[in-house]
């Protein structure tokens, strides 16, 4: 009695009681559909499971539809894939919520913070661990570090304080390795392809620990005697302990990664030869050239740059200061260089910056600890003239500035008060304005104007067959050391792509994300952002001892439970976000008016239903009517305005069985169950 | 002699009513000849409304038109007198005597003739008459749907399937242990500008019964439902009292005309839904639940009501049903093309001289129906285009008025047959406001299962939206057309399916009308609120002051016998200066 | 706004008594109960999801899923404004900004005295007489914003003096 048919070539055998879907499914070719659930009856809602069968004039639903003999069923039509895409694009455009948190998007290298600060919450460390290392090494160096934005896009901003989630990175890294259980990179078998990388900094680290895991061969070269780049030679010990980076460094190193330091491109080996034994280059130089600020008496003795300063120190040479030191520049490198002039001894350290402490790019928790320190902030200034004696600095002309006009960054650009300066009196100047590449040693073909490597910003291949380049050192110049991360990984993607004949492109998925201002948590309890311990200003002032002690695991379970959860729960499952980004839509195609919807109806104690995210499969009702036998759950209203609804009086909610069927079947995130944590707090 | 009121919805809105109660009151005093007053249903020339009939005895029709409760005295004085020339003036015009006569009717034969209420009087034309043959003359199911069969009967609903193929199914569909089996009627006329279901059963419920009936005995169903729209209180009303008097006679329940056919028949009302009148939902509605479509197969012949094998057809399927079996098939398929037999109700209304209910063979030409019937455009303006099928159809432009109406001829127009609404246009509609309209009665009336009619119908409504309001962009149109096909492809149920047809029949035959819209921010109709502006022409006006009277927000200034002059910055665009000027002095730009 | 009178659930029992036990009966005992009271005040909704043994969430789902159904009161004079073709062809948006003009009252709005309520309708089937409105079962044809103020106000002064009567 069974017939047979094909979809897309592949032979399907079905019995009587076979739609064409479930005959698929069994034939393992999978029809993608929102509505269908075997436990319900065929409801035929979503539109997603449209095929087209040779000789039948209209489209079928493969839900619903009985096989035929002999049919010829295509998933992919120029008919199918219009009306399965615009029911997508049509779907998309009435839901809305975050796929992933705002905290994970404004991550450069896209890192799962939610996931990994939920785990710290439940005290799951090595898979927090774990989570992190999914999109970059050196957690525990990158924790201390980074500037985090992150925390600048963190939601919990809008009840009181962002969360701390790279204190939590670095508290779960430090605490993994306490435990004795440090990360081990999990290597695919090797590959047989060679990979060199020039530069030993985070980008060369990050790229060198994912094309390892790739399996292929990497060797790493750096012309400093030790790998870590800027995190070794740029940040100060008080910062980053370099016992921490090395021991990180250890744990890329260890999955296999041959180092050739002291080895400078150019010098020590050419990029010729580079090239021809490897199969592919990676470029990862950073940008050690301390910009110029092209004022008179720079040359003076007693001016240094900024990068060149900290570099030097990072060699373990000790530059002489005098007792007076000016920086010039807002940025972390310029709070680097201030706080370490100030350990170093001098007296009085001066910050001088063309615009407010509004517009300084540092964090301002670097501002707020260098102003402890005791440096002093000179704002609205701008150097005009070094002069010096016997060819030494001895001082500074500044030109006073005022604020005018926004300028292209949207920065209020600072003009010269005419005819206002004033003079100080220095011994040294570190010159901390910006940072350029030094491409010693590259074909010259392959750079820029600015001297950067020119790259593709999506393949991040250079003009040259095999060379792709990353991090500090490509199109857009100097960063922080997340982006330069964020780079290598991408770049280890595509020069894997490449190394396996894909497309080298990578993909950027689509992610639903929305607006929220803080009248949306207006309900939210407050509960503060955990202080950091650490050494006070007098205890720190004289020393390179790290600042910080690091979270204690208290302080961490309570930050980690500050978390909103603002990234869709059920993103990992959910098939509409699966089908956006497989059928390639454009999710904005047709943006309009959004259903009318209330607050977001709790369903029973255990369960709330998100109208945002309804795509109005009708599972959850019907599971609840057909497989529960509750009918707990219904469908009100009509045509665009219909929304699920649990039924309205409270007494009603005891009717709910709380057997989360309906949570399970949804396809989407709009069935939430209330983690057993947050029912406990909401009964205290 | 008797006088004839006529009181279907139409009359009795146009006061009908009001002239009923004067002439009883009139008569009520004195009545020494016994002239009887009585009431029919709608006849269908509603542009004339109220009518008031008077036959002599001689059967000799008087029929008097326009009439109002003060001309009553008039009519008495006449009736009473024995010259009937006294309510001369109240006569119907020859040339409106021309919208009937050139008519043929078939399921109206007894609208606006027979007394709705009295069964008698439809026993005496002839009722019942085709069920007796059924019974007495032992034709059997499949008899009886033979001559459907070749009669050609189409369902006149919308879709136009074949009534006998649909019969034959639910005859042939197992029953279940119970045997049950269900005839339904679907009564939900929902397409806008569509009444012909309403005036069947305001003007001849018996005939419906009557035709339910002979379905009922074809399927082999014991029950029978009317689905009526709840916004028909009258429709209600007449059936519910046609079928009280049809079971006191034995024409429904038990043993019907002493035979072994056993039927009965309810009516459900419906509560305000246009997909009900798709048959899955208004199953649904029937069980009392959403009326949202269900997915077919399984068709209802196989698992309809109840899951039980179930046929439906609309009201005028079945009010031509009794007349075939009366007359024969082939007097049926006599009429019509080759594939669309028979006659045609169509409610013909918008800017048309003469609107009212029209029943035509299959083949007339739109043209016919619109110029030779309807009259033509009102005020001696020039026609526009025509829709037809309501939601699901499509205005067909003045170039294709010579299509002759037939469903694949119809179809190929791009709009359809649908159940016969015809809504006449001239120059001052703008046709992309109309496909709005559409649309936004789609979306309103879509019941929000599937996706691509919910969102898409919802979606297409925002794009007309700011085409209408000089928002449209460029690459507006395309993207219309590329979500007109994707509902039609990927709709669950033909309100979803169809839904895209008024924008695609714009798109094909008012594309300048779209582009000046979006290009231009121009609405060449004068309609869109947004985009026109309203001038006084100095030229014109004779300064009478009406306009100004009529603003609402007093944007019109001028002294008496001056040319007066707009506010542009405070006119509404609301057309009452527009409406009130005698002299053409108000322009639209 | 009126205040809301309090629900006689006896009032429907007639109904239940007829309809609780009949299989598909709910739109008509909802219908029923609408004569009853005006609207579908939500503790005969939850008499009659008891009555009947029908979740309460398949009522409210069918109440609010037909557009006769309201729930919430509605003013003494419902007005329906027919939306069909044909009136929308003659100018029933004229009609609607009439009555909005003339009430302050936009559709599904009533008026603070309680006195009007207005409503968009589908098709009333009165095309011929187009543009079309109902009030109470009177069906009023052939519409002019002037005509349709001029009818609002007559119902306005009626219900004045019959209140005077009272």
């Amino acid at each position: 009695m069974s017939i047979t048919y094909t979809i897309d070539g592949v032979k399907v055998v079905a019995e009587p009681s076979d739609t064409i879907l479930t005959s698929a499914t069994r034939a393992g070719v999978e029809i993608p559909t929102l509505c269908f659930d075997k436990r319900t009856a065929i409801y035929g809602a979503c539109g997603i499971c449209l095929v087209e069968v040779e000789g039948v004039p209209k489209l079928l639903r493969a839900c619903s539809a009985r096989p035929q003999e002999g049919y010829v069923v295509h998933l992919h039509t120029e008919r199918v894939d219009r009306a399965r895409k615009t029911a997508l694009e049509l779907l998309l455009s009435d839901h809305t919520g975050d796929c992933r948190g705002p905290c994970k998007l404004n991550c450069p290298a896209m890192t799962d913070c939610q996931k990994y600060v939920g785990e710290i919450r439940e005290g799951r460390y090595k898979d927090a661990v774990d989570t992190i290392y999914e999109a970059f090494p050196l957690p525990a160096s990158i924790g201390r570090v980074c500037p985090h934005p992150c925390e600048d896009a963190c939601r919990r901003k809008m009840v009181e304080e962002p969360i701390s989630i790279a204190f939590l990175k670095a508290f779960a890294a430090d605490k993994v390795e306490a435990d004795g259980t440090p990360y081990e990179v999990q290597c695919e078998p090797d590959t047989g392809k060679r990979v060199a990388i020039v530069g030993g900094g985070p980008a060369g680290l990050t790229a060198a620990y994912f094309l390892r895991r790739y399996g292929h061969a990497v060797t790493i070269y750096d012309k400093q005697p030790k790998l870590g780049g800027m995190l070794r030679y740029g940040i100060p010990e008080y910062r980053l302990p370099k016992a921490v980076l090395d021991r990180e460094i250890q744990i890329i190193l260890d999955a296999g990664v041959e180092v050739r330091t002291n080895t400078q491109l150019g010098r020590d080996i050419s990029f010729d030869e580079l090239r021809v034994s490897h199969d592919a280059v990676l470029l990862a130089l950073g940008a050690w050239k301390s910009m110029p600020m092209r004022v008179p008496g720079e040359d003076l003795e007693g001016v240094y740059g900024g990068i060149d300063f900290l570099e030097s120190l990072g060699l373990g040479e000790r530059p002489a200061l005098g007792e007076r030191v000016a920086v010039c520049g807002g940025g972390n490198t310029a709070m680097d260089c201030c706080r370490t002039a100030v350990r170093l001894g001098a007296k009085e350290v001066y910050v001088v910056y063309r615009r407010t402490r509004n517009e300084m790019p540092a964090a301002d928790i670097e501002i707020e600890e260098a102003e402890e320190e005791g440096v002093t902030f000179k704002f609205l200034t701008n150097p005009i003239e070094f002069y010096g004696e016997d060819g030494h600095v001895t001082g500074m002309k500044l030109q006073i500035m005022e604020l005018g006009e926004p300028d292209a960054s949207g920065r209020r650009r600072p003009v010269p008060v005419e005819g206002a300066t004033e003079d100080i009196a220095i011994d040294n100047v570190l010159m901390a304005i910006g940072q350029g590449a030094n491409c010693a040693g590259v074909d010259a073909d392959l750079l820029t104007q600015r001297g950067t490597i020119a790259c593709d910003e999506l393949t991040f291949r250079t003009s040259i067959d095999n060379v792709f380049a990353a991090g500090d050192v490509t199109n857009r110049g100097a960063g922080i050391a997340i982006q330069a991360i964020a780079e290598a990984q991408k770049a280890a993607l595509c020069i894997n792509n490449y190394l396996e004949g894909d497309e080298v492109r990578a993909k950027v998925p689509y992610f639903v994300t929305q607006e929220k201002t803080p009248a949306d948590f207006e309900d939210e309890p407050k509960q503060k952002r955990e202080k950091m311990p650490g050494l006070t200003p007098e205890q720190r002032r004289d020393n390179f001892e790290p600042i910080y002690f690091g979270f204690t695991e208290e302080q961490a379970l309570r930050e980690a439970s500050r978390c909103l959860e603002c990234g869709c729960h059920d993103y990992f499952e959910c098939r509409l976000i699966r089908y956006a980004n497989a059928f390639d839509i454009d999710p904005e195609r047709f943006a309009g008016e959004m259903h009318d919807r209330e607050e977001k109806p709790v369903v029973s104690e255990v369960i709330i239903h998100d109208p945002d995210k309804c795509v109005l499969c009708g599972l959850c009702y019907r599971i609840c009517d057909q497989e529960v036998g509750k009918t707990f759950l219904g469908l009100y209203n009509r045509g665009f305005s219909t929304v699920v609804n649990p039924m309205v009086p409270d007494e009603a909610r005891t009717f709910c069985a709380s057997c989360l069927k309906c949570v399970e079947a949804c396809p989407t995130g709009a069935m939430k169950s209330i983690p057993a944590v947050e029912r406990m707090t909401q009964i205290i | 002699m008797r006088i004839i009121v006529g009181e279907g919805s139409c009359g009795l809105a146009a006061g009908a009513g009001a002239v009923h109660t004067a002439l009883e009151a009139l008569f009520a005093q004195s009545n020494p000849d016994g002239v009887e007053l009585g009431i029919t249903g709608c006849i269908g020339m509603c542009f004339l409304e109220p009518i008031v009939d008077v036959y002599e005895d001689d059967g000799t029709l008087h029929r008097l038109v326009k009439v109002q409760a003060k001309d009553a005295q008039t009519i008495y004085d006449a009736v009473t007198s024995g010259d009937l020339s006294l309510a001369d003036k109240l006569l119907i015009s020859p040339e409106d005597e021309q919208f009937l006569a050139k008519q043929t009717r078939v399921a109206l034969r007894h609208c606006g003739v027979i007394d709705p209420e009295s069964i008698d009087d439809y026993l005496a034309n002839g009722g019942y008459q085709a069920i007796a043959k059924v019974l007495a003359t032992g034709m059997s199911q499949e008899d009886v749907i033979e001559q459907i069969d070749i009669a050609g009967l189409r369902g006149r609903g919308g879709a136009g399937f074949s009534t006998a193929f649909k019969w034959r199914a639910a005859r042939d569909a197992k029953a279940d242990e119970t045997g049950q089996k269900y005839l339904i009627c679907n009564a939900d006329e929902g397409d806008p500008g569509a009444f012909m279901d309403r005036a069947v059963i305001e003007g001849d419920p018996h005939s419906l019964i009557e035709g339910m009936l002979i379905g009922a005995y074809s399927i082999g169903a014991s029950e029978a439902i009317v689905y009526v729209r709840a916004e028909y209180p009258l429709a209600i009303t007449r059936l519910r009292k046609a079928i009280a008097d049809a079971t006191e006679r034995g024409y429904l329940g038990e043993h019907i005309c002493g035979s072994d056919f056993s039927c009965t028949l309810r009516i459900k009302a419906g509560a305000g839904a246009f997909v009900c009148g798709e048959e899955t939902a208004l199953i649904e509605s029937l069980e009392g639940k959403r009326g949202m479509p269900r997915l077919k197969p399984p068709f209802p012949a196989q698992a309809g009501y109840w899951l039980k094998p179930s046929n439906i057809n609309n009201v005028e399927t079945y009010a031509n049903v009794a007349w075939i079996i009366k007359h024969g098939g082939e007097a049926f398929a006599a009429m019509g093309t080759e594939n669309s037999k028979g006659t045609k109700v169509f409610a013909l209304s918008g800017k048309i001289a003469r609107g009212g209910l029209v029943e035509v063979p299959m083949g007339t030409t739109l043209r016919e129906v619109i110029f030779g019937i309807g009259g033509g455009i009102r005020d001696g303006r020039e026609f526009k285009a025509v829709q037809l099928g309501g939601p699901s159809g499509g205005c067909v432009p003045a170039s294709k008025l010579d299509t002759v109406i037939d469903y694949n001829e119809l179809a190929a127009t791009g709009a359809i047959m649908g159940s016969g609404g015809m809504v006449v246009m001239d120059e001052s509609t703008c046709m992309v406001s109309m496909a709005r309209f559409f649309l936004d009665f789609t979306a309103k009336e879509s019941c929000g299962k599937c996706t691509h009619c919910r969102l898409g119908t919802k979606r297409m409504l925002e794009i007309l939206d700011r085409i209408v309001t000089g928002k449209g962009e460029a690459g507006d149109i395309e993207k219309l057309e590329d979500l007109c096909y994707a509902i039609k492809d990927g709709a669950l149920c033909g309100l979803g399916q169809t839904a895209p047809n008024p924008v695609l029949t714009t798109i094909r035959y008012f594309r300048d009308e779209l582009e000046a819209h979006i290009d231009e921010h121009r609405c060449p109709a004068g309609e869109c609120r947004e985009l026109i502006s309203y001038s006084i022409d100095k030229t014109k006006c004779i300064g009478c002051t009406a306009c100004a009277r009529q603003c609402p927000v007093g944007a019109i200034a001028g002294e008496r016998k001056s040319p007066h002059q707009i506010d542009p910055a405070l006119c509404i665009k609301c057309g009452n200066c527009k409406t009130a000027c005698r002299f053409g002095a108000v322009q639209v730009a | 706004m009126q205040t809301l009178a309090p629900v006689d659930l006896s009032l429907i029992e007639p109904t239940l008594d007829t309809y609780a036990d009949v299989p598909g009966s709910l739109i008509t005992i909802l219908q029923e109960t609408q004569e009853t009271y005006g609207y579908l005040p939500m503790e005969a909704m939850e008499l009659i999801a008891e009555r009947t043994n029908t979740p309460i969430a398949t009522i409210v789902g069918v109440a609010t899923f037909y557009a006769q159904f309201r729930l919430e009161p509605v003013g003494k004079h419902l007005i329906m404004l027919c939306q069909g073709t044909a009136c929308h062809v003659n100018g029933s948006e004229l009609i609607s900004a009439a009555i909005t003009d003339e009430l302050g009252i936009e559709d599904g709005g009533t008026t603070d005295d309680g006195l009007f309520s207005l409503k968009h309708v589908a098709c009333l089937g009165c095309c011929s007489l187009s543009p079309v409105m109902m009030i109470n079962g009177n069906t009023y044809g052939s519409l002019t914003p002037d005509k349709a103020r001029k009818i609002l106000r007559e119902l306005a002064a009626e219900n004045a003096e019959g209140g005077e009567a009272q």
